[in-house]
């Protein structure tokens, strides 16, 4: 069993949970587990069950997208204080990309079902996640957003 | 008795040419043909240990061989040894005494039944001779002017007594430790505001009149023509004076500069010292706050309203239902000195403060307005990058060449060129400016300098239309035509001392490469330096032995990040915002240069506010369509500016809510 205080430290330190209640985080401590991986390994697959939300720590993820004949695309790199995995807490529970360490990383992790468990059960942990969730996941979509514009891309020249 | 050197062409009164020479002695006459013209005479006179104006009738009442002593809260009289009148300095009194009066009744008002009326006091003031104003003093009452009778509304009591006041005004032969009219730029010489001019020499005066009211008092004085070594001479004490003050606060770009600082540490520690007791805003010859009064009578059916000085020093001075906007002292120090100094300028086209000093001698604890300036806003050493040189082929019908004696393909559209031969100005431009370049043929196109070399310049260039796709396609060996150094540039002198971030994309860190030469040639002058680069591509990265070097040996913390990439690519991906958007860093001592694209600049200067670093030090760079490179052409008009002539360079602040609207 990992030291409890000191996982509820290192979640403080992120940005995604710093802030958090006490109650809360002893309470996220409870269903986090700390995980590493070495550079080059892939922590789940597109269109697979997704079954770990995560917070890293340390490191670099990769969320990728497989583009047939075209090969894969990193999207988006996950940095540390940063979350993967949301869509272990959103039906229908399925990888969205494909995440890979491409350096060392260390992240703490929750089980995707022991976590929604608790999310129904205890309406003050869901009070308290959701909007930290909502708000990663916000932050993504208008990344995602602003990358569609394809900003740096050469000019078009648009008359209208 | 008049001495008529020539008769006027209407052959009337006589007259003398140039300015004229007053006997000592004959002082008295002007005294007495003032009062005979129904003049009460305000000068100066030893009351209470101090040169004070008051009303006098008689010469004998001038303080006669009494000079001042004055420093940082300390006022001293000593005896010159000679016969001078006016050879002390400015002393306590400010003529805004008689133009606007520490307290006036303003509106009369009663109470009948069910019926209220107000009635208006009329100031019916005596008709007044200043003698012995000061050319900082007649600045302070222009100061004035412009605030109460100068704009749409104005202040009647102020208008009535000011109309009715003569300006005798004394040129200053000594100056004291405090004074720096000299950095406000409104002595010691007198220019304009008087109706007469006396100089006093060993043994009289140079007198001269600067208004027609003025000439008719001249022409009945006993005067000689002044010698022409007089004149010289009056000329070169004067001048002696000036050389004495120097110039204590560099007042260029002060505005600026103290607005960029309402976080400094200094205000609270000018608040420990400071009394708040209001003393330099009742001595201030431009300070123009008042307050009103109600007095009734017992039976509170007739009352007085009275205006009052007021004093942004006091507690009450700010305050509403809800308790004072200026609770603490360093708040209301801070009002008072970036009012004086800056945001005067913005509601009045003139500073608030003239230079005289009284603030200074007159605080009971000794703080000096000039050491608080130069410790919360220094002039700030303008390093060659941050001087703007003139031109050459400013207009767009002229061209000087430079040659291509190098080219490196930057990214596969994108390729840097290194010009020689070009003309001196280039090489001395400075960081953010560019230049119109062109081909025959091809329209000439405005293109941010990447370098600058001893002997030339460097251009970064995509080659996205016909113009930039044969640019990118020059060779070594040809030529091209070129126009500017043009624009503004990044304010680094601005940035000296701070800490600086930097965030750019796609071919904006061309125009921010010089920034970055400037910074390693001279990287102790800065704090923390921080880069973030976003590319569409890792292919795309511009510079990319640069962006190593500074990151390995320059210490500059460079982060990249790109929008898509293949597996290969280990660094970050994503905007470039989610560099720092979460991070802890603390952007008070921050200042921030941005370019790119204006939707991204737009997102990172928000970003950037919400780390702390305010509007006025957060600056852009804007593109806009600019043909002619100096203000001309009207193409590149942005609301209030040309972005070639008035930019490219613009802080957020500058922009206001033009910038990121649709349709600007």
């Amino acid at each position: 069993m990992q030291d409890q205080a000191s996982l509820v430290a290192v979640l403080n330190s992120t940005w995604f949970a710093s802030g958090l209640e006490p109650g809360i985080q002893t309470r996220l401590a409870e269903f986090s587990r700390p995980f590493a991986a070495e550079p080059g390994e892939e922590l789940f697959r597109e269109g697979d069950e997704s079954k770990v939300f995560g917070v890293v720590i340390k490191g670099r993820v990769a969320l990728r997208t497989h583009v047939p004949e075209r090969g894969d695309f990193t999207i988006l790199t996950v940095e540390p204080g940063d979350v993967y995995g949301w869509s272990a807490l959103v039906p229908p529970y399925r990888a969205t990309s494909t995440a890979v360490a491409i350096e060392a990383v260390e992240a703490i992790t929750f089980e995707g079902p022991a976590l929604r468990a608790a999310l129904r059960e205890d309406a003050a942990l869901a009070q308290a996640l959701y909007p930290r969730v909502l708000v990663a996941v916000a932050r993504r979509l208008n990344a995602t957003r602003v990358q569609l514009l394809d900003l740096f891309a050469a000019e078009q020249v648009r008359t209208w | 008795m008049v001495m008529p050197v020539s008769r006027s062409p209407r052959g009337g009164r006589p007259t003398i040419e140039g300015p004229g020479f007053l006997a000592r002695a004959d002082l008295q006459v002007l005294f007495d043909l003032l009062r005979e013209d129904g003049r009460r005479l305000i000068g100066p006179t030893v009351a209470d240990g101090a040169i004070v104006y008051d009303d006098i009738t008689s010469v004998d009442q001038l303080p006669r061989g009494i000079g001042d002593e004055q420093s940082p809260g300390r006022y001293r009289l000593r005896r010159r040894g000679d016969e001078q009148l006016f050879g002390y300095v400015v002393g306590p009194t400010a003529w805004k005494k008689w133009t606007f009066p520490a307290l006036i009744p303003l509106t009369r008002s009663t109470h009948d039944g069910h019926k209220v009326s107000f009635v208006p006091e009329q100031a019916s003031p005596p008709k007044l001779a200043f003698l012995g104003a000061r050319a900082c003093e007649i600045a302070g009452l222009a100061v004035q002017d412009r605030v109460l009778i100068g704009t749409e509304f104005i202040d009647p009591d102020y208008m009535v007594r000011r109309a009715n006041v003569l300006v005798v005004a004394v040129q200053c032969t000594t100056s004291a430790s405090t004074c720096f009219c000299t950095s406000m730029g409104t002595g010691p010489e007198v220019t304009e505001g008087y109706d007469l001019l006396l100089t006093e020499l060993d043994a009289g005066f140079l007198v001269d009149a600067g208004t027609p009211a003025g000439r008719a008092v001249l022409e009945r004085l006993p005067l000689r023509p002044a010698s022409t070594a007089e004149q010289y001479g009056v000329a070169a004490t004067v001048a002696a004076v000036r050389a004495r003050i120097g110039d204590p606060i560099p007042a260029d770009g002060l505005h600026d500069r103290l607005l960029a600082q309402l976080d400094h540490p200094r205000w609270a520690q000018v608040a420990e010292r400071c009394i708040t007791c209001g003393n330099c805003t009742l001595a201030c010859p431009t300070c123009f706050c008042t307050t009103l009064t109600q007095s009734t009578d017992m039976s509170g059916n007739a009352a007085l309203a009275s205006r009052s000085w007021d004093s942004c020093f006091s507690p009450g001075f700010a305050k509403v239902a809800g308790g004072s906007f200026r609770a603490r002292p360093r708040d209301r120090y801070r009002q008072w000195l970036t009012h004086k100094f800056a945001t005067w300028w913005d509601q009045f086209g003139t500073s608030g403060c003239v230079g005289c000093g009284r603030c200074i001698t007159w605080c009971p604890v000794g703080i000096d307005v000039r050491d608080e300036l130069n410790a919360i806003a220094p002039p700030v050493p303008l390093s060659p990058e941050s001087r703007l040189v003139e031109p050459v082929a400013a207009t767009p019908n002229d061209f000087v060449t430079a040659k291509v004696v190098s080219t490196k393909s930057e990214t596969a559209d994108t390729t840097t060129l290194t010009l020689t031969g070009v003309d001196p100005a280039f090489s001395h431009g400075s960081t953010g400016q560019f230049a119109m370049v062109a081909l025959p043929g091809f329209p000439p196109l405005p293109i941010s300098i990447s370098r600058f070399l001893a002997d030339g310049i460097e251009l970064t260039i995509r080659g996205a239309g016909p113009a930039t796709k044969a640019m990118c396609a020059l060779q070594v060996g040809d030529q091209v035509g070129l126009r500017g150094p043009l624009g503004n540039n990044w304010p680094l002198d601005r940035a000296v001392g701070r800490d600086l971030v930097i965030v750019t994309g796609g071919i904006g860190l061309a125009p921010l490469r010089p920034v970055l030469h400037a910074i390693v040639a001279d990287r102790r002058r800065f704090g923390d330096v921080k880069l973030f680069y976003g590319a569409r591509t890792p292919a795309d990265l511009l510079y990319r032995d640069e962006l190593e070097r500074w990151a390995q040996r320059d210490g500059i913390e460079v982060s990249l990040t790109v929008d898509r990439a293949g597996p290969e690519w280990s660094g970050r991906v994503g905007i470039v915002t989610h560099l720092f958007d979460q991070a802890a860093w603390d952007g008070s001592n921050m200042i921030a240069f941005v370019c790119g694209p204006e939707r991204m600049m737009q997102a990172t200067s928000t970003t950037l506010a919400g780390r702390g670093v305010s509007a006025s030090r957060i600056h852009v760079t804007l593109e806009r369509h600019m043909e002619c490179g100096i203000g001309l052409c009207g193409h590149c008009q942005m609301g209030k500016y040309f972005v070639c002539r008035d930019g490219p360079v613009f802080s957020i602040a500058q922009l206001g809510d033009t910038f990121g609207r649709e349709g600007i």
